[in-house]
């Protein structure tokens, strides 16, 4: 294999795993404040994604529809919690798994109604069409710009998260919601709010996504899929196993593409089934 | 109450340490409970005698220590695998199967026992007449033959501390361990309850953890005192009484 | 489902009388397709009802089972028995092994990880598509209408056979609940810690249970796989897992009889309403948001409380 292509294969990886760790933080965050996993995960990704492709149609411009993605699905979760979530709370688990997955599906099918079952894809924004040069090597802009993204955001979510009250409350709550209620928190507040971030996660994953893989209604699924497989082998509760799974998952997946490519998806579940069996609780995990 | 009986030792506990983090919640604590005797287990609240109890019997693994059973080493083995060795517990805080019935929790139990029992798929339980007459026994034995149809969640909180002993005693153990089994008695329980508990010692050793000093003081053949992770003293119970740094361990809690 | 099903009885002569109904209410090809469906879905069913465990991967075993089937009629020649046995053999011997795996984790991880593995199911299809055929199925299974001598051919036949072999499962499924393993399902289901402070083999338990719903669901897609005659992908796609939980959880899982409601139910309601509006399926999400609220025994335990209102009514008179 070339250097080139083994640097193309190496940064793919990485850009693949960027994205699948923004998938893939919301929902560990979620998991590790409010002990439940949200079935509809995927399908704000799917959500943000359609309206990253309806802004760009509409307004042509692609950040628009990095603004409002993230943003709407974020109004769109809350919603959800308020109406719907909260009474559930209280109910074994499987009732919040089932709800949640019934939410997904009716997300699925709204976007099926208002763009049609059919695919479609999502130019890349001209700013950042063209490729790099790294060296003697190419590759393409908008790759690189996505990777930095998603480590912007992976360091201000750590920084949030460690260093901020607001953080030190979600770890707090992570350890016991019970405490921190007693210790005077709203914490119905930093539910509603860990919710709509981590779906806001889950959208501007949807949002970068879109130019590279184009949108159809059934992404939802696989991305849901995905989001579980990184969580599993990264460790569920912590943006540390969010990022290890999510690159590590990549990195298979693209090193993977080229050795085999048919078999590339199978060869992440796979990964998933020796980390389980090796190491239980996830690379990084503590659950 | 029995004569303690000179000979191997039931179950051997040696240098136990159990740490949560940075806490240590055992050091060190060794002790031996002979065959056919009742052992209790006393120390103010907080002392470890529940996480000894949960390191005994596999629940929790000790992060240091050795224990034996029987002449086997368990240390390690997994917390099903100890009761086919031969041990047996019923739990601080109740823990049965509350929707189905007094008779079905005790029929689990023996049926636990006739281990491959369990993976008969193709009929009934009722074709076994030897585990629904030990069923019968153990209800006797109990008290509890009138509610053998309640719900277990239903039992009155006495009933359902004496289904708990029930259960542990289908598995016919040669050690079995009791975690307070007495609280929240009312007076006629407690005293039927200190019957049954006393009638054990001829076919089993007992472990006991309880805090009513005067029952304890009556059937126990050996108690040790715990306080802080650490064993303080070990001995018949006319000496315990006596000793002064169980006084100071309570400083002042009696029965 | 409770250990001991309140009339198991009962429900033998509804399903029966179900079974007998169908083929003169609906086209008897619709009538296979709700008795295949059942029987995928009381894999489901099996899993949640009796031990507990919520499975968002049966559609995996389902599409195994299929493939089986189909391969082995296709390429190896094998008649219609022999293949539905090694379709139901796959799916166990494959549930076997992940099972194995995944009931060492517990609650929503272990749901996570149905749904993982039935993701994985149609990238493996991918992964071989020169035995499998990939995104188009698989095609070219030969079709086998000779059951021991008796015909298949025609759709009411099929029908009766599916019907036979839906009922088969379903006594199975209620003797297993009624049975000493069956009672020690339901004792983790009720209280794990407290079953394996028994002695019991919790893991080992859990295992066979999903074994057993993994043999299940590949017998139900051996069974598609004679009905269509071909194998379409979409057998091993998540949506089938999820079309299955659903059906099951609308049926109720208190009583296998459930899994035959549930599936006439979504397979008839289906029919119906995709004609008229395709996007049916928000409808039957916000019915099971209604279930999971307020009705979580499904349709079976609706039919139990009017039949109780029903005796309590007459009791009074």
């Amino acid at each position: 294999m070339s250097a080139q292509l083994l640097l193309f294969q190496v940064l793919n990886g990485v850009g693949i795993g960027m994205i699948y760790f923004l998938l893939s933080v919301g929902l560990t965050l979620i998991f590790g404040l409010m002990r439940f996993v949200n079935f509809a995960h995927g399908a704000f990704y799917l959500a943000a994604a359609y309206i990253a492709y309806a802004v760009v149609l509409w307004t042509g411009s692609f950040w628009w529809a990095l603004l409002f993605g993230p943003v709407l699905v974020a109004i769109l979760a809350l919603i959800i919690e308020r109406l719907l979530l909260r009474h559930t709370y209280a109910l074994p688990h499987e009732a919040q798994i089932l709800i949640t997955f019934a939410v997904a599906l009716i997300i699925q099918e709204a976007i099926i109604l208002i763009f049609s079952p059919l695919g479609h894809n999502v130019p890349v924004p001209s700013a950042l069409s063209g490729v790099l040069f790294l060296g003697p090597y190419v590759y393409p802009s908008y790759r690189l710009a996505v990777i930095g993204v998603a480590a912007l955001v992976a360091v201000v979510l750590w920084i949030a998260i460690e260093r901020t009250k607001m953080g030190s409350i979600l770890r707090a709550g992570s350890e016991s919601a019970e405490m921190v209620g007693l210790l005077g928190i709203n914490v119905d507040r930093v539910f509603m709010a860990t919710f709509a971030l981590g779906a806001a996660l889950a959208g501007l994953a949807g949002v970068l996504v879109a130019p590279l893989r184009g949108v159809e209604p059934f992404m939802s699924a696989e991305a849901l899929g995905i989001a579980f497989v990184v969580v599993v082998v990264g460790g569920l509760g912590t943006l540390s196993g969010a990022l290890v799974g999510g690159i590590l998952i990549g990195l298979v997946q693209s090193i993977m593409s080229t050795l085999w490519p048919e078999g590339a998806q199978l060869m992440i579940y796979a990964a998933m089934a020796l980390v389980i069996l090796i190491r239980p609780t996830g690379l990084m995990g503590r659950i | 109450m029995s004569e303690s009986t000179k000979g191997e030792p039931i179950l051997i506990a040696d240098s136990i340490d159990v740490r949560f983090g940075d806490f240590q919640a055992l050091s060190g604590f060794s002790m031996s409970v002979q065959p056919a005797t009742i052992h209790a287990l006393i120390g103010p609240n907080g002392a470890g005698k529940t996480t000894l109890f949960n390191a005994l019997t596999g629940v929790r693994k000790p992060s240091g220590g050795r224990v034996v059973f029987n002449g086997h080493t368990v240390t390690h083995a997994s917390a099903h695998r100890r009761v086919h060795y031969g041990m047996s517990r019923s739990f601080q805080v109740t823990s049965l199967f509350s929707a189905l019935t007094v008779a079905e929790n005790l029929r689990l139990a023996v049926q636990a026992r006739h281990a491959a029992e369990g993976w008969v798929f193709w009929r009934g339980p009722a074709r076994r007449r030897d585990i629904s007459d030990e069923v019968d026994a153990l209800l006797t034995e109990t008290f509890l033959t009138g509610r053998a149809d309640t719900r277990a969640g239903d039992l009155s909180h006495g009933g359902q501390r004496s289904l708990e002993i029930g259960m542990a005693l289908a598995g016919r153990p040669k050690l079995i361990f009791l975690d307070e089994p007495l609280a929240g008695m009312g007076i006629d329980d407690v005293h039927r309850t200190k019957g049954l508990i006393s009638s054990l010692s001829s076919r089993m050793a007992v472990l006991l953890i309880e805090h009513n000093m005067s029952v304890v003081l009556d059937i126990s053949d050996r108690i040790t005192v715990m306080a802080a992770g650490r064993k303080i003293a070990e001995d018949v119970p006319a000496k315990i009484r006596t000793d002064p740094a169980v006084r100071a361990a309570y400083l002042g809690s009696t029965a | 489902m409770q250990a001991l099903e309140r009339s198991p009885n009962l429900a033998t002569a509804v399903v029966l009388a179900t079974l007998i109904v169908l083929p003169f209410v609906v086209p008897a090809t619709l009538a296979s397709q709700i008795a295949i469906f059942a029987t995928g879905a009381l894999s489901v069913a099996l899993l949640l009802g009796a031990v507990g465990l919520l499975s968002f991967g049966q559609g995996l075993y389902l599409g195994v089972g299929a493939y089986v089937c189909g391969i082995l009629a296709k390429d190896a020649g094998m008649g219609l028995i022999p293949a539905l046995l090694m379709a139901t053999l796959a799916g166990a011997v494959l549930a076997g092994i992940l099972g194995s795996v995944i009931v060492r984790r517990h609650g929503v991880y272990f749901v996570m990880l149905t749904l993982a593995f039935g993701q994985m199911g149609y990238f493996a299809v991918l992964a071989f598509k020169n035995v499998t055929g990939g995104e188009n199925g698989l095609t070219g299974v030969p079709r086998q209408f000779d059951l021991l001598g008796l015909s298949i051919a025609n759709p009411l036949a099929m029908y009766v056979f599916m019907a036979g072999a839906f009922f088969l499962v379903f006594l199975l499924v209620q003797r297993v609940i009624a049975s000493p393993f069956g009672s020690v399902l339901a004792a983790i289901r009720e209280n794990e810690p407290r079953s394996i402070a028994l002695g019991y083999a919790v893991a080992r338990y859990k295992t066979a249970a999903v074994a057993l719903a993994g043999g299940i669901a590949g017998l139900a897609g051996g069974l598609h796989v004679v009905f269509l005659g071909f194998v379409p992908p979409s057998d091993i796609e998540l949506e089938m897992s999820q079309r299955l939980l659903v059906i099951a959880l609308i049926g109720g899982i208190g009583s296998p009889g459930g899994a035959l409601l549930g599936s006439a139910f979504y397979t008839i309601v289906s029919e119906a309403l995709s004609e008229i509006w395709p996007r049916w399926l928000a409808l039957i999400a916000l019915l099971l948001i209604g279930l999971v609220l307020f009705l979580p025994g499904g349709l079976w335990s609706a039919g139990r409380r009017i039949s109780a209102l029903f005796e309590r009514k007459t009791a009074h008179e």
